[in-house]
């Protein structure tokens, strides 16, 4: 490239600014890697769930349970492959701040049902045995730094019961990878589920093309009963839990715009002091020779290469952060499975070298139009 | 001997809001190809006005302007851009180099408009900043020269794509005594020995006397008798 010089001349031209452009750049984009980071973390806790299941939950709100008796009709349905109740229990480890995911599940049916997560089949012999065992993930097996074998008490929130437990072994799933399933035999005996009611009845449908159908046929035959149902897919049913908690996805993304609108605005401001700064320089090109389009061509380069070098610098020092910060941890297992994904440094690059073109576009348009006599008079 | 530039019955009109500001009120003029032409006249007499319309950096009101038989007046603005690429060397008053090229980059800027190898383009800069004295400075950078060195750079840059005519507008104007006597020997040499056009903008009558002509322009016409291409052909024509 012949122009590389005035580039890179000019790129220094102004070492603070560049300097403050490049940092504010990476500041704002370290943000912007770690929010997309976090809506990646969600979609793919809803894309990567089992295709083939339903989740059948009141109609009425998200805390009302269903009675026993509907699984027993649901399993009726044509359609219909294997159910399962799972019910949230909300229970946490020793302190308040270490929550994550815990059900009491029906365990003779939990393979049956979730087909796709992997459990040791001696493990989980074990634990269908113990009417106190408990599987775990992973990521909370490591965490909490439990073995399989320990004897572990939760403490209860939404009911008055706190689990003992014991770990029988550990189930694995690409993306849950930090919750705790026992028995809802357990859950039972402690009087809990005496009333013989869940939160939830999965469904496990035999073909996948029939689940609206399917889903359908639920919902209707319990329109007029005394506990209506809205049978959600399982993806849905994992959307409809995250825009639950205050609609977040929406609010980072706005976010996010934000962050980058305001750094648009903020580049858009240096990029024409820069363009204004060279004015007379710009006309003695254009004297020169220099048409306009290479004129505009140099400046959008020259811009683009600060705005991108500043993207670059923070979306991957956000790359290198979180492999050392453990969000998972700091999350109290929140965005368990949290990482940034190459796909997002990539968009971020995308979205730095856009931000260059928006705000250097206006300013170096002018600065490339801008009349010779006028530029070497000095009048603009 | 020819004439490299001809101007024809040029106007100059600039509006600003609602005024008309009448600048060149009908110029016609000669240059004869090898000339060393010095403009002079009063402040705001229409001098750099008149340059650049040679130097096709702006255009007329009315009339033609002819520059080695190509009619420049009627180009396109790329086509002027193109043209001055080839055919026009710019010296100014500020020097207007590039504060961030070092003495060689800025020769060089005309050159990378041109079909020249990374190699052929190094040997011209090199030949263009030992003619004004200054091959051992390549690498400096304007504000490690002085204002007269930087001048010369400039004038490198002006020469060294060999165009067919230099404009100079005041080159001496911000230069010391001794700086702008050694700026008009090299512009003197560079019309003596390279046979390089030159028009020279200036109010200084010290710097005119080196041209081979001086003509006076004043409130935008040429003064009587003088080197006018119509009124006196013959003097142009010498
Ligand atoms: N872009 C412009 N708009 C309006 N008036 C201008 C413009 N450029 C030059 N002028 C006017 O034209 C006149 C001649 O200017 P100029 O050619 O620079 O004179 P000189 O070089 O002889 O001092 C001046 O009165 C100046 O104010
Ligand atoms: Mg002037």
């Amino acid at each position: 490239m012949r122009f590389l010089h005035l580039i890179r001349g000019n790129l220094f031209r102004n070492k603070v600014r560049s300097l403050l452009t490049v940092c504010l750049m990476a500041a704002i984009f370290f943000f912007v890697t770690t929010l997309l980071s976090i809506l990646a973390t969600f979609d793919n806790a809803s894309e990567a769930s089992g295709v083939d299941r339903l989740a059948v939950q009141s109609a009425i709100s998200l805390t009302t349970m269903l009675p026993y008796s509907h699984e027993q009709k649901i399993r009726e349905v044509p359609g219909v492959a294997e159910t399962a109740k799972l019910q949230w229990i909300g229970a946490y480890y020793k302190d308040s701040r270490n929550f994550f995911a815990n059900f009491a599940v029906d365990a003779d049916k939990m393979k049956a049902v979730w087909t796709d997560y992997a459990i040791d089949p001696a493990q989980f012999e074990a634990f269908k045995a113990d009417r106190q065992g408990c599987l775990v993930g992973p990521e909370l097996l490591k965490r909490f730094d439990w073995k399989v074998g320990q004897k572990i008490v939760l403490k209860g929130t939404i009911f008055p019961f706190d689990p003992q437990l014991t770990i029988r072994g550990v189930y694995y799933h690409p993306v849950n990878v930090s919750s705790l399933y026992f028995h809802t035999e357990y859950f039972r005996e402690a009087g809990l589920g005496g009333q013989g009611l869940t939160g939830t009845v999965w469904v496990r449908v035999s073909d996948t093309r029939k689940m609206a159908a399917v889903s359908q046929q639920i919902d209707e035959m319990f329109k007029n009963s005394e506990y209506p149902t809205e049978t959600f897919t399982e993806k849905e049913f994992q959307k409809n839990f995250i825009s639950m908690m205050g609609n977040i996805k929406l609010l980072f993304t706005s976010v996010s715009v934000c962050a980058i609108f305001m750094v648009i605005l903020l580049a858009a401001i240096t990029m024409s002091m820069s363009a204004r700064e060279r004015v007379t320089e710009i006309a003695v090109l254009k004297a020169l020779g220099y048409r306009p389009g290479l004129v505009l061509g140099l400046m959008l380069v020259e811009f683009v290469l600060l705005t991108l070098f500043g993207g670059l610098a923070g979306t991957l020092a956000a790359k290198g952060f979180y492999q050392v910060f453990d969000m998972a941890r700091a999350t109290s297992g929140f965005l368990a499975g949290f990482r940034v994904y190459w796909q997002t440094v990539a968009l971020c690059l995308g979205a730095s070298a856009l931000v260059g073109i928006v705000a250097g576009g206006y300013p170096a348009y002018r600065a490339a139009n801008l009349s010779v006599v006028d530029g070497l008079r000095k009048v603009v | 001997m020819e004439t490299l530039v001809e101007i024809h019955d040029v106007r100059k009109v600039y509006k600003r809001d609602q005024f008309e500001i009448p600048v060149l009120n009908g110029i016609t003029l000669g240059v004869p190809r090898g000339d060393f032409l010095a403009l002079m006249g009063p402040s705001g007499s229409g001098k750099t006005t008149l340059l650049n319309l040679i130097a096709g950096i702006d255009r007329p009101t009315s009339g033609r302007i002819l520059v080695d038989g190509q009619e420049v007046s009627s180009y396109s603005e790329t086509a002027l851009a193109s043209w001055r690429a080839r055919h026009v060397g710019f010296i100014f008053q500020m020097y207007n180099l590039i504060p961030v090229l070092n003495a060689a980059e800025n020769v060089e800027l005309p050159l990378l408009l041109t079909k020249l190898n990374r190699k052929q383009r190094k040997q011209h800069v090199e030949n263009a900043l030992a003619i004004v004295g200054l091959a051992d400075r390549m690498t400096h950078y304007p504000r490690q020269l002085s204002g007269g060195q930087e001048q010369r750079v400039a004038i490198a840059r002006a020469i060294v794509t060999d165009p067919t005519i230099l404009v100079a507008d005041e080159p001496t104007g911000d230069l010391d005594a001794k700086n702008a006597d050694e700026t008009l020997d090299l512009l003197q040499r560079l019309n003596a020995e390279f046979e390089k056009t030159i028009v020279m903008v200036t109010h200084d009558p010290k710097a005119a006397g080196r041209a081979k002509h001086a003509l006076h322009l004043d409130k935008g016409v040429l003064a009587e008798g003088q080197y006018g291409y119509e009124a006196e052909p013959a003097v142009v024509r010498t």
